[in-house]
């Protein structure tokens, strides 16, 4: 008895020691902490080019802020130093509880606010105090609409230009409204819901042209973006992102810079028969414009299903970014990002224009933080991949082969049929997923709003019904190393590498917004919107809304000459469908996976639909 | 004499084994080069086992007629082996060494099968993927270029001399491949991914069938495997890549329409329509094989008739639901089916 | 009593028991032809103006709901048509969640039949005419069964997919009387 007494009181230290180490296994988020890797290098840094990114006038007339993506305001007089006494202008209750994706739109005095479904288009007088409504637009969106959006039934936004904003509904409408008197100048169907096709893209406008691409990709929905002619509202043209060169516009004109994209009628051939017409490619993302080239580029969405064993092939020409002549359509380049797609990683991120020094001058790129985990640095002229560097976690590929250009899945992490594949790094959403990132030519950082998260991944067949989904998989998420969900990362393209960060407990599904002022903003699911320091990380202000916030800010002059900023907080979209599905938590594959790493949102906050504006009061 | 009857008896199965009527679905049809090994094998097995059987009846035999003699019941009594008979002694030994020898020769030629079969399994040439399903086959063939991949069921074809490597795979339940001419049985493991190289040696048509209880109808599920000349093979194959023909007839039309949008396409694909769903058998050539529902039914017209019409009361709990159609429906939808050749 | 007849006695009682167990473990591949007089969509709680009376339950209710084979046969539907994209294992996502108790609709098997018959406003999709009667009367018998509705002794203790909730056999019945329970 005495000797098992001893031998068992040697133990317990032991014991104590092994849980007290596995209780550390997770970490709880760390304090919001900015964790600093470096100072912001001096010497010449990337900046957008000036056709695309014009000196601010005070708007905000596109998602992007300009045609580079910039998401920079020029607007300087909210500095870190008097940030933290920036207080409510007003607000405006939208009357929707879905997620809201959108930014406000200001142009002239007036502010425009696009809803999620039902997509009603609000105009607020900014001239007058309280911003009351001068009119508001109710397209009326088909509601059998809301069963084939997958991932809640947001709207990323509407555009202006010319007198007129563009905004596209979930049904597949395209509508053209007057920006003074709120009535509808055309409207066009472009998308079909029989076929499980809606759209949730922001448009752009650009030399005259109207474009508008699809959503779908998990219901078997075949990608393609059209060009609407800006003021009749007619298809301009269409371009496919499966299918034979006739459907994609490829003709004599289209030079992929790898050889892994040549070829012709690749959208057929890299496919099993007639997998192509259900194959996804869909662009339900960012579009940006080089007026000097007059080209447009944009990202293709994953093919579908999402179980890779049924669409053997290198699945042309999803998952990758095009370039594509504005006037015509034809595509110029293309360079797919990851082909055979494993992990549901589209390409649909955001396109920033840059200007990068380069062996002494300087080279037109695109900077492209990926669903992939990867940082992409792509020569905008040609397609050539300069860098790509890793901005997250990343166990589901080796790395990206810069000579073929070609990215290597790790085999140990591709989904099997009947079995699960666990800890895939970066999860389907990917490191960052659609919010997109800001680049300030003044610092010459890129700002990246994105997450930590793996998955386990169950491949199954699909089973193709049109309208139904379109996927195969069980998917399981969850935080990733350290514990915390999501991250802010300020990220230097030329040095390709992190300089700050801050981790954040749930994944940041809101975009980012760069202000001259020398402030960084962006908001939290748990409905926190922040301010820091652009150059630290250092955060300088905090404000907490009614709803988690995952819709892009913004910053614009208001008639008074007064800066202001305005986001609209409505936690939803993929991320936050936990809450405005008000889905079973139980259930951790619900919301395509995201119920399992979300389990906690509905006791962090609730729906809503309420715009905030602050300024400083001098 | 009185041995001759049972004798004859018990051989006349054997005789018959070699009869070629019953090679298509035969362990010792031959056809392939894994089963030759294995009847190779069998015919060691048998012959050795049948010297043996001889050799013990005979003693026992000799053991029954020799009985009551009283010659060595000394040596049971006192139990004093070491002074056994020398003939006896040696007899034992004898028996024992060749019982050694016996089973060491048989575990030889096994050993030498197995390795031989293992052999052939390197090198294929072609990849076939099966997936099991209650209670079908679900049948890719998979190609470097991935436009010439080719989906179909029930219906195995093969080209003669070509290593072929069959992926085994299983939606649901446990299933196994067995094709008794071509090979030996393999199971198809949900979650696993197994295989078996068969290389066909004889042209001809080959029954297989589902080695696994799986099911309420594991007993209807057949495989067909036409084993043909490689040019015949790789016609096959282009001709299985075309999409469906379009209907040419009113009726047929009829057909055509009913059957993309209505209970049919929710299950399964033709191809170059819009029906693409994956759970059931692909029927892009349905008209084409020899069989229906996984060998249940030859193909004919009033069989396609009768198993559209009820096909739970062909067989019964299987995944294809009775749907009831209108008799012009049905006519309409066999005239559709039969132009899918 | 004597041994033998006891022994007797206790077989037929063994036979009875084994036998009762039948009825849940009806086997009805091809589905019975019962004629659609039965309005499907009225719930205990659907309001009949004018003291009318609330029409009979629909005979097929008790052909299905607790029915072991049909559960387990509209398991099975449920993945093949899809329903697992939209309402994940009962989780929800594109749709409601199943295996909560708050049916916008009535968590009844004639009622969940009629709203996968019929569709519903907000993009539930109409299946008659892609299924039979039969799949959508087990299709029924199944979704209830994610909420912890049928006896448990019907339910699938597996279920049959990689990953997903507890098995439904352990999931509670519901405490909510009303079947119409709504959110918001």
């Amino acid at each position: 008895m005495r000797r098992f007494d001893t031998v068992i009181s040697a133990f317990i230290p032991a014991f104590a020691a092994l849980a007290l180490v596995s209780c550390n296994k997770n970490p709880g988020p760390p304090p919001n902490a900015t964790q600093t890797y470096g100072q912001v290098a001096g010497g010449p840094h990337a900046v957008p080019p000036v056709a695309a990114a014009p000196a601010d006038d005070g708007n905000w007339t596109m998602p992007g802020k300009n045609f580079a993506s910039t998401r920079f305001s020029g607007l300087n007089q909210i500095t870190p130093a008097n940030v933290k006494t920036m207080s409510i202008a007003f607000t405006f209750s939208t009357g929707t509880t879905k997620g809201f994706e959108a930014p406000p739109l200001v142009v002239n005095g007036t502010m425009y606010i696009i809803t999620p479904f039902p997509n009603n288009l609000f105009a607020l007088d900014l001239t007058k105090p309280g911003a009351p409504t001068k009119w508001v637009f109710k397209p009326k969106p088909a509601a059998a609409s809301q069963g084939v959006a997958c991932c809640d039934v947001v709207n990323r936004g509407a555009v202006y230009d010319a007198g007129k904003i563009f905004f596209n509904t979930l049904d597949g409408q395209t509508f053209a409204v007057d920006a003074d008197s709120g009535r509808m100048v055309w409207r066009t169907q472009l998308g079909d819901i029989q076929n499980g096709e809606t759209i949730t893209m922001a448009p752009l406008v650009a030399e005259g042209k109207v474009l508008v691409g699809n959503s779908g990709g998990e219901m078997g929905v075949r990608g393609w973006i059209a060009a609407l002619d800006e003021g009749s509202g007619k298809i301009a043209w269409k371009a496919y992102n499966t299918g034979p060169d006739k459907d994609v516009l490829i003709g004599p004109d289209f030079h992929p810079f790898y050889a892994m994209d040549r070829g012709t009628d690749l959208g057929v051939k890299s496919w099993p028969p007639d997998a192509w017409k259900i194959g996804g490619g869909n662009v339900w993302g960012w579009i940006s414009y080089d007026p000097e080239l007059h080209m447009i580029y944009y990202g293709s969405g994953n093919p579908g299903p999402w179980n890779p064993d049924q669409r053997p092939g290198d699945n042309k020409w999803t998952t990758g970014v095009f370039a594509r002549d504005v006037a015509t359509g034809k595509a110029r380049w293309f360079y797919q990002t990851t082909p055979h797609d494993l992990f549901d990683h589209d390409d649909i991120n955001e396109i920033i224009l840059a200007d990068i020094p380069w062996n002494g001058g300087r080279r037109p790129v695109m900077l492209r933080p990926a669903r992939d985990g990867f940082f992409y640095v792509i020569d905008r002229r040609t397609g050539e991949v300069l860098s790509a560097t890793p901005y997250g976690y990343v166990n589901a590929y080796k790395g990206v082969d810069l000579r073929t250009g070609r990215i290597v899945p790790n085999p140990e992490k591709a989904p099997k049929v009947g079995r699960v594949v666990r800890d895939i790094c970066p999860a389907s959403p990917g490191a960052k997923d659609w919010n997109p990132a800001a680049f300030s030519p003044v610092t010459g950082l890129v700002y990246i709003p994105h997450n930590n998260l793996c998955m386990d991944f169950g491949a199954m067949e699909a089973n193709y019904i049109s309208g139904t989904p379109y996927v195969g998989s069980d998917v399981k998420m969850y935080a990733g190393p350290g514990g915390n969900r999501g991250v802010f990362t300020a990220w230097d393209p030329v040095n390709r590498r992190k300089v700050w960060e801050i981790k954040e407990d749930l994944p940041l599904w809101s975009p980012a917004l760069a202000t001259a002022g020398g402030l960084v903003f962006y908001g939290t699911m748990d409905g926190w919107f922040k301010a820091v320091d652009a150059r630290t990380g250092k955060q300088l202000w905090q404000f907490k809304a009614g709803s988690g916030i995952i819709g892009q800010p913004i910053s614009y002059r208001g008639p008074d000459g007064r800066q202001y900023v305005a986001v609209v907080a409505g936690v939803g979209g993929w991320a936050g469908a936990v809450v405005s599905a008000q889905m079973d938590t139980r259930d951790p594959t619900g919301a395509l996976g995201f119920a399992n790493a979300m389990k906690d949102l509905p006791l962090k906050t609730t729906a809503g639909g309420m715009l905030y504006v602050f300024t400083v009061r001098r | 004499m009185s041995l001759r009857r049972p004798l004859a008896a018990a051989l006349v199965p054997l005789l018959l084994a070699g009869c070629s009527y019953q090679h298509y679905q035969s362990d010792f049809g031959g056809g392939a080069v894994e089963d030759r090994q294995f009847l190779t094998l069998f015919w060691i097995f048998m012959a050795v086992c049948a010297v043996m059987y001889v050799l013990v009846i005979g003693f026992m035999v000799l053991a029954i007629l020799r009985r009551g003699r009283v010659s060595d019941a000394n040596v049971v009594e006192t139990g004093r082996h070491h002074r056994s008979h020398p003939l006896m002694r040696s007899t034992l030994i004898g028996w024992t060494a060749l019982i050694g020898v016996g089973l060491a020769g048989l575990a030889i030629a096994s050993f030498i099968a197995d390795r031989s079969m293992a052999k052939a399994a390197t090198g294929e040439k072609l990849s076939v993927t099966v997936t099991g399903k209650q209670w079908w086959w679900d049948i890719v063939y998979n190609s470097a270029d991935a436009s010439k991949t080719l989906r179909t069921a029930n219906e195995l074809h093969l080209p003669v001399g070509v290593p072929t490597r069959i992926l085994l795979n299983s939606s649901d339940v446990i299933h196994s491949f067995w094709v008794p001419s071509l090979g030996g049985k393999q199971d198809l493991i949900p979650g696993r991914d197994n295989d078996i190289t068969i290389v066909p040696t004889k042209t001809g048509i080959y029954r297989g069938q589902c080695a696994e209880y799986c099911g309420t109808q594991h007993a209807h599920m057949a495989l067909v495997v036409v084993v043909e000349s490689y040019p015949d093979f790789l016609k096959w194959w282009q001709h299985q890549l075309q999409p469906a023909v379009a209907p040419a007839s009113p009726e047929a039309l009829a057909g055509y329409r009913y059957v993309t949008s209505g209970p049919c396409s929710a299950c399964h694909a033709i191809g170059g329509t819009p029906a693409s769903a994956q759970v059931a058998p692909d029927l892009t050539h349905l008209a084409s094989r020899k069989s229906l529902a996984a060998g249940t039914l030859p193909m004919s017209k009033g069989n396609l008739y009768g198993w559209i019409a009820d096909p739970q009361s062909l067989k019964p709990g299987n995944k294809m639901p009775t749907i009831g159609l209108e008799p012009d429906q049905l006519h309409a939808v066999v005239a559709y089916l039969e132009t899918l050749k | 009593m004597s041994s033998p007849f006891g022994a007797s006695l206790l077989l037929l009682g063994a036979a009875a028991l084994t036998l009762s167990a039948c009825d849940r473990e009806e086997h009805h591949s091809r589905g019975k032809p019962i004629g659609e007089t039965v309005p499907a969509g009225s719930s205990p709680q659907t309001i009949f103006p004018g003291s009318s009376l609330p029409p009979a339950p629909d005979m097929r209710a008790k052909l299905y709901d607790n029915n072991a084979n049909a559960i387990s046969r509209g398991q099975q539907l449920y993945t093949w048509m899809n329903c697992v994209g939209c309402h994940s294992h009962g989780g929800g996502g594109m749709g409601p969640p199943l295996m909560d108790d708050q049916w916008r609709y009535g968590s009844g098997i004639a009622q969940i039949a009629t709203t996968i018959a019929e569709g519903r406003p907000n993009g539930m999709p109409a299946w008659r005419g892609k299924l039979t009667e039969d799949q959508i009367w087990s299709l029924a018998a199944y979704v209830r069964s994610m909420s912890g509705l049928p006896s448990k002794d019907a339910v699938s203790s597996r279920s049959e997919s990689m990953s997903g909730p507890t098995p439904q056999t352990l999931t509670p019945h519901p405490d909510t009387t009303n079947s119409d329970a709504v959110p918001q």
